[in-house]
């Protein structure tokens, strides 16, 4: 094993981790925690595998394993922050929906009680 | 047929009190709801103070959502059509019932008021904006198959079927050209009706520097998705 290898492995190692822990303080969802999860798993795999990174540069046709190595980086990177542009619309859409609800429900409660909340003193506009 | 009319209005104190005391006097026995965008004036409060309905929204949501929110609570009261009316002055309350006529009477679904149907020689817009506005109208007259003048009006009627939709899909920031392709592409019976647009009294416009850059893009994107997009099959729930 090459001290590349050993460095990836530790560093792989740690990021699971760091993700682990991450989801037992409930900081990080389980369902956003699988991609990381996946990708340390594949960079684990390479540090422990030698042959692994090099039939697949063979395999894609590339010259260097680092060529290999930045494209799938660079892939999966790219794929996080799409699906994070994705839930990211996700979620400003439901705060829209929640706003305008929210804006409705206030009309009405201020409808029933007859008198407007936004006006008692010690509120801010 | 119960009409609504939906005044958006985001930061426009100014021009408010104005607006709804001219579209009391020239359109009287209209139901009027203010959609306060999350100002950070006194837009709810001079609305309040000229008796009319106001839904305050939390946040900004922009002139789509806000017009959004108003078509959601026309449709929770029963009302049977809507009028999207500027608060800053710029569209008379003597063209309303000319563009609310077309709904009310079943004519269509959806109602333009158009600065361009009649010539309006006191109109006068930049030159980028003119050549925007022509391009946007000539693409989506070509998307919807019959010529429309004026994409970015925001002087709209709309019928019950139109409000509907409406709640499925609304652009938030710029509801121009994609939704009135969108809306065509559903089969909704849409006419144009000339109106005269003022310029604003006071307040600033919707289309500043930096959207100015983006809603070529923006607008373009959407137009061409709203194309590529399957109608709607149902009526969503509200």
């Amino acid at each position: 094993m090459t001290r590349a290898q050993l460095i990836a492995a530790l560093i792989a190692a740690l990021v699971a981790l760091a993700v682990l822990e991450l989801v037992r303080r409930r900081r990080l969802s389980e369902d956003f925690s699988l991609l990381w999860v996946l990708a340390t798993l594949g960079a684990t795999m390479l540090a422990f595998w030698g042959g692994l990174l090099t039939g697949i540069t063979h395999l894609l046709g590339a010259k260097y394993e680092t060529s290999t190595i930045f494209f799938f980086g660079i892939l999966f990177v790219l794929v996080v922050l799409l699906y994070y542009a994705v839930k990211l619309t996700a979620l400003i859409q439901e705060v829209r929906r929640l706003a305008q609800e929210a804006a409705l429900l206030r009309l009405k409660l201020e409808e029933r009680e007859g008198e407007d909340p936004s006006e008692r003193p010690g509120r801010s506009a | 047929m119960r009409p609504l009319v939906i005044v958006p209005a985001h930061n426009e104190e100014e021009c408010l009190p104005r607006t709804l005391g001219e579209l009391a006097r020239e359109a009287p026995g209209l139901d009027v709801v203010v959609v306060d965008d999350g100002s950070r004036d006194r837009t709810r409060h001079v609305a309040r103070e000229a008796g009319v309905k106001v839904i305050v929204l939390p946040v900004n949501l922009g002139v789509g959502g806000a017009l959004q929110t108003g078509i959601r609570y026309a449709l929770e009261r029963g009302y049977d059509a809507v009028v999207q009316f500027d608060a800053d002055g710029q569209h008379d309350p003597r063209d309303l019932p000319r563009v609310l006529a077309p709904v009310l009477e079943g004519r269509a679904d959806l109602s333009i008021g158009s600065r361009f149907v009649s010539a309006d020689p006191a109109y006068r817009a930049t030159l980028s904006r003119r050549a925007g506005m022509l391009l946007f109208s000539g693409l989506t007259s070509l998307a919807v198959g019959r010529r429309l003048t004026d994409t970015t009006s925001g002087f709209r009627a709309y019928g019950r079927r139109v409000m509907w939709l409406c709640l499925d899909y609304f652009p938030q920031d710029f509801p121009d050209a994609p939704l009135l392709i969108w809306l065509a592409r559903n089969g909704v019976r849409w006419t144009e009706v000339a109106v005269t647009m003022r310029p604003r009294t006071a307040g600033t416009s919707l289309y500043t520097f930096t959207r100015k850059a983006y809603y070529p893009y923006k607008t373009l994107l959407a137009s061409l998705l709203a194309c590529w997009r399957a109608p709607h099959k149902e009526e969503p729930i509200a």
